[in-house]
């Protein structure tokens, strides 16, 4: 690209924030969303906000754009100093509407989190990326088309000439985050906004689409900045870093000022609250995260005196689990979705085994498989002996007793309507094994026991934050003393200060109470921390199982030393310059009728460490 | 192409149904042919002797063989009060009513979906209040309403247009037009009440999509992003709710087309109905369901236009 020279590092900032207030008019009176925010980037840097759910971070980047006002939002008060192409110094606060219509997608291009909802699904990919052409560089259909195709080569699309015929769902995430990536930097950008652009995508397009975004960078020399909730993104990105919490600015730095020697409290407690992968090296059991005890707890102990080898609590053999296509006036089944394919597991007494993989792995349908929440096709799931495969439906119901569920979204798994202490008592009473006085007093014991007030027996699910709501879904699941918790991506939503504290909560419960876990989930870095043993899935199919030091430390197979090395550490010092490829398109898991996949073979590489054979 | 062979055959499933459920519900009606043909007075013999030569003592599923199969060769039958044959009378009045239909859909739809847009995006200012309070308005008072209001205002007051009468399109067409615009008009406003709440919470939904801040954050002219990326998006839906609207219509028709007395298919129900002319009732539910089906079809078919997520297959 041709801006070199325009963009050139000569240290004067490009974008300087200065006292910047924003307040957003309700029925109440205005609320403040941010206040006094004030940062600059200079040409060619990257500068990261980082901050948890309500700190600010998006309503800042928003503001700069001036999209907050069509959220009912006003800039109030600051400065938005901006460098314009022609080197004159403007406050964006200031510009007339039409005025800051050919500041924005011109000189500053936005990126957001949402790949699948950031296109419009009516248009094709050409016309949505000739528009912002035509309206800031008034090019001619012919040379916009040009440029469009030239942008898709420039963000490494595969078969660009077919792309620009091509509607949005017909790509994949990855695919439609580089497209926008592409509309973004179609006027040739001096400052890129990011807004959270990997936290939708898999961990392996995430590092594709970052190698991506730091290779343009370099390019084009242009600003980034980049606002994400990931410490571990920001120590791979970053060159300076603000840390916002609840609409403030907490405190401003370099990348390695900010992991190395954090000032603020709120910066250490952040830092403390994200596992970084690789930091379990040579330590066999999981451990707790550091720095968030929990009021009452034990200090943190590992019970070492285990037995050599623990009872098998539930062994899975050779389960699959198919979903018809189908289509067609009658709805035949025309083909088939191998959603899980020959996956064999043991889970131990009082241990976790994790799930890792990528979304469409099948973790989740192998989770549910095993409750028969989803019909599984074939195999065995013994549970202390007997399958629950075979079960009629009123022994199944007696079974469940045993086993219980949590879901990744606590809003969407309490019902709004109920109190909180009839939602986790209805287990207890579904069972039949509690009343009255008695049953008020099982369910008062299992606020205690995942850390919540007994003044929130009596609320509402909407009265609670995410991180209290999960405590309630996991009392509620613990309300029948199962013997496994399946945890299907259940921290995946929570803010990082949350999630230590849930997850240490569930470490705790298993310490206390041998509960085992089904840990599924696509955070290598929290597996790393939790999981006695890990199951690597890939396409339905388990490719990498064993005890998780083994599979952390001596990954055998190529997929799980691609996920591995796809993970961000959270450690400006451990950065990975990757090389930015061209996009891939993955393989699908549907196959025709009848179609009769070859079993999983496994080879033995050390003891209890399997990989599959191809 | 498979996807419409599907979908006429499930049309021709849901029509066998419709037959039976028609023939059924008629049957069932007191009295018969052989009563409304001969009268109340007349003597019990000749009555059983009608009964006879009609098959009506034939079982049901007989009786329902001959009906069906009349139906599918166009042996429509004769309609007792019209003493006409069915068939022509049914395409005559269909072509009657269908313009009234047409002419009532497009002023909903020119009205409906500029007001709705309007109002979504002035979402909780005065102009969306406004729409939303005439809207409710409009959808609250019945058609007649409309028409009696109609009638005095452009035909009494004002003598622009006639307030009753049917004239055949095939022979003056801007009579026909003339004619079919004040019962259209009727039916057109409570229509566009409905579809304008439509639009609007459709496009208040999509005003809220995240390709719309993304078409902001490009910098487009704010006229381009609702005109284009918004509306291109609520069109099939509302074109769905609209299609859907077709049967209402149909009905809504049996008490307009006799306010303007104009002699469409409404008219023309409620004749049979009236006069418990059980061939003619038979033949214009059937017909009335099949248009709307057709209709409904064909909406589905445009939905394929607008949206290229919608495969057919």
């Amino acid at each position: 690209m041709t801006d070199l020279a325009v963009n050139g590092n000569d240290g004067a900032p490009i974008l300087a924030v200065d006292g910047l207030r924003v307040e957003f008019r309700t029925d109440a009176g205005p609320v403040v969303g941010v206040e006094e925010v004030s940062f600059a980037i200079r040409p060619g840097e990257t500068v990261c906000v980082v901050g948890e759910s309500g700190s600010g971070k998006s309503v800042t980047s928003l503001s700069i754009m001036r999209l907050v006002e069509f959220g009912g939002g006003r800039i109030a008060a600051g400065r938005i100093g901006f460098r314009r192409r022609d080197g004159r110094d403007i406050d964006l606060a200031d510009l007339t509407p039409a005025e800051m219509r050919a500041v924005r997608g011109s000189e500053i291009g936005m990126i957001f989190q949402e790949p699948m909802t950031a296109l419009n699904p009516v248009f094709t990919i050409e016309r949505q990326l000739t528009d912002g052409l035509i309206a800031h560089k008034g090019l001619s259909a012919e040379a916009a088309r040009r440029k469009a195709l030239e942008l898709l080569q420039e963000v490494r699309i595969p078969e660009p000439e077919r792309r620009l015929k091509q509607y949005p769902h017909e790509l994949s995430g990855g695919m439609r985050q580089r497209v926008v990536i592409a509309m973004a930097m179609a006027c040739e950008p001096r400052l890129l906004i990011a807004d959270e652009p990997t936290t939708a995508l898999d961990v392996t397009i995430q590092a594709e689409i970052l190698a991506l975004i730091n290779r343009l960078k370099r390019e084009t020399g242009m600003a980034v900045l980049f606002i994400t909730h990931d410490m571990a993104v920001v120590a791979q990105m970053a060159d300076r870093v603000v840390v916002m919490y609840r609409g403030n600015v907490v405190e401003t730095g370099s990348v390695t000022e900010i992991f190395e020697a954090p000032q603020q409290e709120y910066t250490k407690t952040l830092l403390a609250a994200v596992p970084k992968l690789g930091e379990m090296r040579g330590r066999p059991a999981p451990e707790r995260m550091r720095g968030f005890a929990a009021p009452g707890s034990k200090t943190p102990q590992q019970p070492e005196a285990r037995p050599a080898r623990p009872r098998e609590l539930i062994e899975v053999r050779h389960l699959s689990t198919r979903f018809p296509v189908r289509s067609g006036l009658f709805r035949q089944t025309t083909a088939h979705i191998h959603a899980v394919e020959d996956v064999s597991f043991t889970i131990f007494a009082g241990q976790t085994l994790s799930l890792v993989g990528e979304s469409g792995s099948g973790k989740s349908t192998c989770g549910r498989s095993i409750m028969r929440l989803t019909e599984p096709s074939r195999g065995e799931v013994l549970l202390e002996g007997s399958d629950i495969a075979r079960l009629d439906s009123y022994a199944l119901r007696r079974v469940r007793r045993d086993m219980q569920m949590v879901f990744q979204d606590p809003f969407a798994s309490l019902n709004p309507y109920r109190r909180l202490a009839a939602q986790v008592a209805e287990p207890i009473l579904n069972f039949g094994l509690a009343r009255g006085a008695e049953l008020e007093d099982r369910v008062a014991g299992l606020f205690d026991r995942v850390g919540l007030p007994r003044s929130f027996l009596r609320r509402f699910p909407h009265e609670l934050s995410g991180g209290q709501r999960q405590r309630v879904a996991i009392a509620r699941a613990l309300a029948l003393n199962p013997k496994l918790i399946i945890a299907d991506e259940a921290v995946s939503a929570l803010d990082v200060s949350v999630q230590a504290q849930v997850l240490n909560l569930m470490m705790e419960l298993q310490a206390d109470l041998g509960l085992s876990f089904l840990f599924i989930s696509h955070d290598m870095a929290v597996v790393e921390r939790v999981s006695h043993h890990v199951a690597v899935m890939y396409l339905g199919r388990i490719v990498e199982i064993g005890p998780r030091m083994a599979v952390f430390e001596d990954p055998r197979h190529p997929y799980t030393r691609t996920l591995l090395d796809a993970v961000p550490v959270a450690d400006p010092r451990v950065r990975r310059s990757r090389e930015d490829r061209r996009a891939r398109t993955l393989p699908s898991p549907i196959f025709p009728l009848g179609h009769e996949p070859a079993p999983s073979v496994y080879e033995e590489v050390g003891p209890g460490h399997l990989v599959i054979v191809e | 192409m498979n996807y419409v062979l599907n979908r006429l055959l499930s049309m021709l499933l849901t029509l066998f149904l419709i037959s039976i459920i028609t023939f059924a519900v008629t049957n069932i009606l007191p009295g018969d042919v052989a009563l409304m043909i001969m009268g109340t007075q007349s003597n019990p013999e000749a009555l059983a002797g009608m009964r006879q030569s009609l098959g009506l003592n034939d079982p049901l599923i007989v009786q329902y063989g001959h009906w069906i199969s009349g139906m599918l060769t166009g042996h429509w039958g004769t309609s007792l009060v019209f003493k006409a044959a069915i068939g022509p009378l049914l395409l005559q009045k269909m072509t009657a009513s269908g313009l009234i239909v047409l002419m009532s859909m497009l002023i909903a739809l020119t009205g409906a979906v500029p007001l709705g847009v309007w109002a979504a995006i002035h979402r909780d200012r005065w102009q969306d209040t406004a729409s939303s309070s005439a809207a409710l308005f409009g959808v609250s008072l019945p058609d007649f309403f409309w028409g009696i209001v109609l009638i005095l205002l452009f035909a009494r007051t004002l003598g622009w247009l006639p307030s009753s009468g049917f004239v055949d399109p095939g022979t003056d067409l801007g009579g026909a037009i003339a004619h079919a615009f004040l019962p259209s008009l009727a039916l057109g406003l409570g229509l566009m009440a409905h579809l304008t709440r439509m639009t609007r919470s459709t496009m208040v939904g999509i005003m809220e999509q995240e390709f719309i801040r993304v078409a902001r954050a490009k910098g487009l002219r704010e006229r381009a992003i609702i005109w284009r990326y918004g509306l291109a998006n609520a069109i099939g839906p509302v074109m769905t709710i609209a299609g859907l609207q077709i049967g209402y219509l149909f009905g809504s028709i049996i008490v307009i087309e006799s306010l303007f007395n104009y002699t469409g298919m409404g008219w023309l129900t409620y004749q049979a109905l009236l006069n418990r002319d059980i061939p003619l009732i038979q033949a214009t539910i059937f017909v009335i369901a099949a248009v709307v089906m057709l209709t409904n079809l064909v909406v589905d078919l445009l939905y394929v236009l607008v949206d290229p997520r919608i495969r057919l297959g």
